[in-house]
């Protein structure tokens, strides 16, 4: 038996699934390897009674329409798995509580969007269109960075994308600041910083902009068969391409040659060798099962620099009545006590932020006839479980943390909501523990601090991971967090360990 | 709203961007990682679903010549330490070899979920007749005996937010091991609901737990237990079977309740149509998995047989075995016996470990227990403890390893 290959992936992530499906689609002998008996990771679903729940997308960026493709299309595309997508054209409703609440809904496309922050700010549409010239001007001067791989000519840089170096080092307040948008209408542009897990006066700016305005520009889609169909379509693309997908095959060792160059793993009782290793888990837990002699100064350190990201709770509800009779208007409500990212991001355990979401505003079949779902999200951390919290408190623990979410909705929209639960599961970030194995249950892998923002990663990306022969991708890695990113990551590792393997560029 | 603009932040903060990140990383000191178990969720996670659980048999009590409970205690030796907590209903797999056989069993606990934190779990064993595990646990299992199982699973509990306070229980023959647990978890604070069991057996000498019961229900005014006797008039018994009346005759008048049922497959046809009888909406009706799956060609759906023989093909990480199957018999069945230990824990369908990939060959799925995904009927994947060959088969399965 044959257990040599090009190529081993360790994790079937969304970045393991796509970085596979590349290397076996450019021919190289691939092995991924994952330790749960199912594909995707978070890009699952789970099925109780006659519902099945999305785990953990809430919208898909980037994705775009055949006529106007996005880069997530492309990948699936050029891949050839393919996608029933369903879309979204409503980017978001944002309700906040406070004594100076609001309650906004905005609709995707840019000038569409523009005009109904002018409703609901008078006087901010020309300094919204400016943020949208800058998310404009962040773009091509990323294509031009594309184009000079990753070597742009520092003159260009600054006479031709001299704003684009003023937004890429400065956080969204600072942005939003300058270009003198008021209070108001800068908490409703940065609602989505839950979706990067870092309050806007930290996270970057360029990050945020670029997201906001991927949402913006093409709305967002979804598969018609929750997340699990995402993973299975790239998957098959795997096994169509001679490569083989391993489950129930955790990786407990990494292997070192001479060189100390990556040479193999060890799962599910066999040592398994390859010229290439991609890693799809986080790099804590890929230096935890190697030996330390082997991992670079500079990744250790790194490693101890940086915090885990921010992980969720979510109770996902199977309801008994429709979404008419419940009175749903939308896909995607942001409730928070008080405007301000900070405040919420810092008042998270008193419930000042949460996403309320029906699949069925989307996808109307999604359920059963007579019946919706609904999920709610919440941010919190692995290290906010509290302390002394012990394993036969835990049920009670997430019940009533489910409780306090279900209760306020209801007393904010009038709807009855608890009574119709039919099927309920609540996930918390225990729960992500128990599927990703990552630590503290992040699933947004290091937290996009100021310092490690994402262009900072790409930008060093050359010194940060040393070993031979080992490359990382997912939301750990330098593309950072959510389903595009972490495509778009495995796209890239999976090229790159192509372009080694066959020669060429 | 001053007349500010992006040019008020300087450009050239973006050339100090990575030198600061170098000077964080450099300050960071090059120490150890910390293991994944020295976080709180994943040490939490870890306590609440290990991977396997290595136990042994502390104590054997004989209920009558063909029911035996088994008190579990943590195999220290093998390394298990404590047990994992669980909710009310849960149940735990066992993996069992049987000479060339590997099998699993799904076990409901009957053990209190607090008695897990005092290293105690209990499960109850019914001969079955025909059965290779339960005669084998029967006549094997003493007291020492080493036994493999995994963590808690199953999603027969009661939940606060889905559930109604009062809970009917309708429990047939073995089918009284959850509400066991459930009435002990009430009465130990840990479940806050109350609970009416309708015990359906034939006699009065079938009364399984009789003595635990009426412990609970003495110390709990939130359990309360009527025996319904098929065979048998007894005092304070009700006789004939678990009708549409006897369920309201014990219900809450005035108020919503959950059913709770829990029995052999001729006790779910015949309780489903009683309970269809009280008008209760869906969501009050919860039901313990049904068991293996049995007579497929019984089925309406179920196509012409092509013959009853098949040939079997297993690809496990690269490596290949072959066997023949039947028809009439699961292909999880027919790995099992054929020595292979493929993953399986509810063997109901619905729990979705055994998660297969049918490489070739036709099968069939009753409906009726066909909890796959969606997406799983598009990319051909199965799960194997309710499939039943049509033609020669190749499956892909991942057994488990626990290094």
């Amino acid at each position: 038996m044959d257990k040599n290959y090009d190529v081993i992936v360790v994790g079937a992530g969304n970045a393991g699934l796509v970085a596979a499906a590349t290397t076996a689609k450019n021919g190289l002998k691939t092995l991924l390897l994952e330790k749960h008996n199912l594909p995707g990771g978070s890009a699952s679903s789970f099925v109780r009674g006659r519902f099945e729940f999305e785990p953990s997308l809430h919208e898909l960026a980037g994705v775009g329409t055949s006529e106007n493709p996005g880069p997530v299309y492309q990948i699936f595309k050029e891949l050839g798995a393919e996608i029933n997508w369903q879309y979204e054209f409503n980017t978001f409703r944002t309700v906040a509580t406070g004594p100076d609440g609001y309650d906004v809904k905005l609709p995707a496309g840019i000038d569409a969007f523009c005009k109904e922050m002018e409703r609901a700010v008078p006087g901010c549409e020309k300094q919204v269109r400016a943020l949208f010239d800058l998310a404009r001007k962040v773009e091509e001067a990323i294509a031009y960075i594309t184009k000079m791989k990753g070597k742009p000519n520092p003159l260009v840089m600054i006479t031709r994308h001299g704003d684009f170096m003023r937004v890429a080092s400065h956080s969204v307040e600072q942005v939003m600041d300058a270009l003198g948008l008021s209070e108001k209408a800068r908490d409703i542009l940065c609602t989505y910083w839950g979706y990067l897990g870092v309050p806007t006066d930290e996270v970057n700016a360029m990050h945020y902009l670029a997201m906001l305005n991927s949402y913006v520009k093409n709305g967002a889609a979804m598969p018609y068969k929750r997340s699990h169909e995402l993973s299975m379509a790239l998957e098959k693309v795997i096994r169509d391409n001679g490569g083989e997908v391993w489950y129930n095959s955790e990786v407990t060792r990494f292997i070192f040659g001479a060189e100390g160059q990556a040479i193999g793993v060890e799962a599910a009782g066999k040592e398994l060798f390859a010229k290439e290793i991609i890693s799809n888990i986080i790099p804590n837990n890929v230096f935890n099962r190697s030996d330390p002699a082997r991992i670079p100064q500079r990744d250790l350190k790194l490693a101890n620099a940086r915090r885990f990201g921010i992980s969720v709770a979510t109770v996902y509800l199977g309801l008994d009545c429709t979404m008419e009779e419940l009175g749903i208007k939308d896909y995607t409500v942001f409730v928070t006590s008080t405007g301000n990212a900070r405040k919420q991001y810092e008042q998270r355990l008193s419930g000042s932020m949460y996403i309320v979401n029906c699949l069925n505003d989307v996808i109307p079949d999604c359920t059963p006839k007579g019946t919706c779902s609904m999920f709610f999200t919440m941010p919190l951390f692995g290290s906010d479980i509290p302390e002394d919290l012990k394993p036969e408190e835990y049920k009670k623990y997430k019940n009533n943390l489910a409780r306090r979410y279900l209760e306020a909705y209801e007393k904010l929209s009038g709807m009855d909501i608890i009574s119709h639960i039919e099927e309920i599961s609540i996930a918390t970030p225990v729960t992500f523990a128990r599927y990703l194995g990552t630590p503290e249950g992040t699933i947004y892998g290091y937290i996009n601090a100021g310092w490690d923002n994402m262009l900072a990663r790409i930008s060093s990306e050359k010194d940060d991971y040393t070993i031979p022969n080992l490359t990382f991708c997912g939301g750990h890695s330098a593309r950072s967090i959510g389903y595009s990113s972490t495509y778009t990551s495995g796209k890239i590792a999976g090229d790159r360990v192509s372009r080694k393997l066959k020669g060429g560029i | 709203m001053s007349g500010s603009n992006i040019r008020s932040l300087s450009k050239f903060d973006f050339l100090k961007m990575i030198p600061k990140r170098n000077q964080i990383i450099e300050a960071a000191p090059a120490k150890e990682l910390p293991p994944l178990q020295s976080y709180k969720a994943n040490a939490l996670a870890e306590a609440l679903h290990p991977a396997v659980q290595y136990l042994v048999v502390s104590k054997v009590i004989e209920r009558n010549a063909d029911v035996k409970t088994y008190i579990l205690a943590p195999d220290t030796e093998k390394g298990t330490k404590t047990l994992a907590y669980f909710s009310a209903g849960q149940y735990i797999s066992i993996s069992l070899t049987i000479g060339n056989a590997k099998l699993t069993r799904p076990y409901s606990l009957c053990s209190s979920p607090k008695e897990s934190l005092s290293g105690k779990y209990a499960i109850t064993v019914k001969r079955v007749e025909g059965g290779l595990a339960t005669h084998f646990i029967l006549d094997q299992w003493q007291v020492g005996t080493k036994v493999v199982a995994s963590a808690p699973e199953g999603v027969f509990t009661y939940e606060p937010l889905r559930d109604a306070k009062h809970i009917i229980g309708l429990a047939g023959g073995c089918g009284i091991t959850p509400f066991l647990s459930l009435a002990k978890a009430i009465a130990d604070g840990d479940e806050e609901a109350s609970l009416t069991l309708l015990y359906g057996s034939r006699t009065s000498k079938d009364i399984l737990f009789k003595e635990e019961f009426d412990a609970i229900a003495a110390a709990c005014p939130a359990f309360k237990r009527i025996d319904i006797l098929s065979d048998e008039d007894a005092k304070g018994c009700e006789r004939g079977f678990i009708t549409a009346e006897i369920i309201k005759k014990y219900a809450p008048q005035n108020e919503d309740y959950s059913v709770f049922i829990c029995g052999p497959q001729a006790m779910y046809d015949f309780a489903d149509k009683e309970i269809a009888k009280l008008g209760i909406r869906r969501k009050f009706i919860r039901h313990e998995v049904f068991g293996e799956y049995r007579n497929p060609e019984k089925d309406k759906e179920y196509p012409k047989a092509k013959g009853s023989v098949f040939n079997l093909t297993v690809l496990m990480r690269g490596e290949e075995k072959r066997t023949a199957c039947s028809a009439h018999d699961t292909l999880l069945n027919t790995m099992e016996h054929s020595g292979i230990a493929a993953p399986a824990r509810c063997r109901s369908g619905i729990c979705g470990w055994c998660h297969s990939r049918l490489v070739s060959g036709e099968v069939y799925i009753p409906k009726s227990v066909d909890g796959r995904r969606m997406a799983d009927f598009d990319y051909g994947y199965v799960h194997p403890c309710c499939t039943f060959p049509l033609s020669d088969v190749t499956l892909e399965i991942f057994p488990e390893f626990h290094g």
